[in-house]
């Protein structure tokens, strides 16, 4: 990794990042903002499909989506901004590969509910019990992503 | 002073402070219930400006036990992070913006909660325009608060 670290740091972008007294707290900010939003979103989507407040329409869960996408690539561009930023700092962290191993698993995750789950629930009449396999894909949802945030904090401690 | 320099003190603080688990424990505590409080907050105001209306307001105004949750969660949180520091605490600006905007964003949030649960019904599909501009003043008093939390460590 220390090849890639190297790389990173001899651009122009790393040292822009680096050398400026506002970017760091520009991108942390924005990053946490774009938690807030993925986080809200996925809260509603997930819960949903686990089978709380069922008199939501499946179909209109669905309409968060962007919202969650907005902050998703909020967060995946201030997060490639830090690593340029700080290489060393990420790319031999533990916490920060099990975060990015986490994101990997909320993505499947998610191809699992756009391809298997989500036709499912469009033949559901309002207020039907979810499938099985929609509280499972729900579940594991709000745990992949809530482990993210929990090792994105916690990435300083293992450094 | 006195009260202060006597709770940065506190064994609590130091165990806050210097063990392996404290620090690390509060933080990620304090990120995790700002995700959830912050996060259905803009989500529900985004509800009352218009956007989602198959989602009727009384089913996400039943997300607030969560989003409470997820305040309380911090209020803990950042009180045990506040006493590991807490004379500086109170001479930081961000830190004291940022309470009076998690102030607003409070009372703005249980405004509408209480609006909704009251008068919701009798909207339609758009809510008053009173409605919708506080729920522009509760997102613009959260936003600046998580960026006023981030800005602590800078100033």
């Amino acid at each position: 990794m220390t090849s890639v670290a190297a790389w990173i740091e001899s651009t122009s972008l790393s040292r822009f990042i680096i050398n400026r007294s506002w970017t760091w707290p520009t991108l942390e900010s924005l990053h946490f903002l774009g938690l807030c939003v993925l986080i809200g979103a996925v809260l509603i989507m997930d819960l949903r499909l686990i089978g709380f407040q069922r008199e939501i329409p499946f179909r209109a869960v669905h309409k968060l989506m962007p919202f969650a996408l907005l902050g998703f690539t909020v967060n995946l561009l201030t997060g490639v901004m830090f690593v340029f930023g700080e290489p060393q700092l990420y790319l031999d962290n533990p916490a920060f590969r099990i975060k990015m191993s986490l994101i990997v698993l909320a993505g499947l995750n998610f191809v699992l509910y756009y391809y298997k789950v989500d036709p499912l629930l469009t033949r559901l009449g309002p207020d039907s019990p979810p499938p099985p396999l929609a509280k499972g894909v729900g579940a594991a949802s709000l745990i992949f992503w809530f482990g993210v945030l929990a090792y994105g904090r916690l990435l300083p401690y293992f450094g | 002073m006195g009260t202060l320099i006597s709770i940065e003190q506190s064994a609590f603080a130091e165990w806050v402070r210097v063990s392996a688990v404290g620090y690390p424990l509060m933080i990620t505590s304090h990120a995790i219930g700002m995700g959830v409080m912050v996060g259905l907050t803009l989500a529900f105001c985004v509800r009352l400006l218009g956007w989602w209306q198959e989602i009727s307001y009384s089913a996400l105004n039943r997300f607030w036990g969560i989003a409470w949750a997820g305040f309380g969660l911090n209020f803990v949180s950042g009180t045990a992070l506040f006493t590991t520091q807490a004379t500086s605490y109170v001479e930081s600006v961000p830190f004291l913006l940022k309470l009076a905007l998690i102030f607003v964003g409070v009372v703005t949030a249980a405004l509408l909660q209480a609006a909704v649960t009251r008068d919701a019904d009798g909207w339609g599909s758009s809510a008053p325009a009173g409605i919708k501009a506080l729920a522009l003043v509760s997102v613009a008093s959260w936003t600046c608060a998580v960026v006023s939390g981030r800005l602590i460590a800078y100033y």
